[in-house]
């Protein structure tokens, strides 16, 4: 496994987005959703990720009908979970750290 | 129509399509630079170039998941794909954050430098044949070193790119020496000047010497330039 290395903004918003099965078009519209607009994935992007994570065996496919193949699903693992948690810890120490900062302008 | 045009620059070319796809012609196909196109509506897809992993192959899950996103395969060469999608359905871009750029860039540029080392190869042979008195061969030689030349260049324009994407990240320029240097444009074309001249001075016609020193004169001229000019750039 990697060691501590961050998960980039798009590999998180993925797995979040196949914690329960999902497609890739639907991947795209749940990211856009959970970040406000903020972050649109390119097919480009998204391909890339999911080719990535499939052979890190973070996220598997889902097929839950055989011959709708164009809506290839794909879901979490639990290898998936753990990376996932392992991100949320160091994100949660990043922002329990920030509050050092005096301004106050990150809570 | 058909259009003819010669390009190693990715983005150049996607740009070039996209505003005659704004002008109501859209591009079908493609073979060794002929790009055809047929009319459409002014604006009505946006095109993009995508890179393969492999070569002329595109694997059952990409078609299906581009089909899925709406993305029509226009056609493909070599490792290049050409992606277009309706301009109604929204923007159309292929990589949305640094990473995936990055990744991108890397891949095209490896197989530039493959391609590259191959053509580095082919003209130390064509010199030695040169040398061993097939003095034929020095205007192909003259060309492949201009070519070389040409992707050389492509490649030091992917390295800048990829240098300012990893600043972005945090990532510091390596040290500005040979890799983002630009040969410049007036090597190669010096070059190829100077293989039509060798190529000419075969044939016996009045006043093609005349032609022929001219082309030679200035061949050597635009190469003292161009050298001049790429050891001065950055």
């Amino acid at each position: 496994m990697d060691k501590n290395v961050p998960l980039t903004e798009a590999l998180f918003y993925i797995l979040l987005s196949v914690r329960r099965p999902n497609h890739g078009y639907g991947i795209i519209q749940e990211v856009e959703k959970l970040t406000n607009g903020r972050l649109i994935m390119g097919p480009g992007t998204l391909y890339g990720a999911i080719q990535t994570m499939t052979a890190k065996g973070w996220i598997r496919i889902y097929s839950a009908e055989k011959d709708s193949r164009k809506k290839k699903e794909y879901l979490i693992t639990d290898l998936g979970r753990s990376v996932f948690a392992e991100e949320c810890r160091r994100l949660k120490e990043l922002l329990g750290n920030a509050e050092l900062m005096d301004t106050g302008s990150c809570m | 129509m058909t259009k003819f045009k010669l390009l190693f620059n990715k983005d150049e070319e996607t740009v070039w399509i996209n505003d005659l796809a704004a002008q109501g012609w859209a591009m079908r196909s493609f073979f060794g630079g002929f790009y055809s196109f047929e009319r459409c509506q002014p604006g009505e897809y946006i095109y993009q170039i995508d890179f393969a992993d492999k070569f002329g192959h595109l694997s059952r899950d990409y078609r299906d998941f581009m089909e899925e996103m709406g993305v029509e395969i226009v056609c493909q060469w070599g490792f290049w794909v050409i992606l277009r999608r309706p301009a109604q359905e929204g923007p159309f871009e292929l990589y949305t954050d640094v990473e995936s750029t990055m990744e991108h860039y890397r891949k095209i540029r490896t197989m530039f430098k493959v391609v590259t080392a191959f053509e580095i190869i082919c003209f130390f042979v064509q010199m030695t044949a040169v040398f061993n008195g097939s003095v034929g061969i020095l205007p192909a030689a003259l060309i492949i070193l201009a070519l070389i030349l040409v992707l050389m260049r492509e490649i030091s324009r992917i390295n800048s790119i990829l240098d300012e994407l990893g600043q972005r990240q945090g990532q510091p320029a390596e040290d500005v020496g040979w890799r983002r240097r630009k040969p410049s444009l007036l090597l190669p074309v010096g070059m190829f000047l100077n293989a039509i001249a060798l190529l000419i001075s075969n044939i016996e016609i009045p006043g093609y010497d005349t032609v022929k020193h001219v082309l030679q004169v200035s061949a050597i001229v635009l190469m003292v330039v161009g050298i001049y000019r790429t050891a001065h750039r950055l």
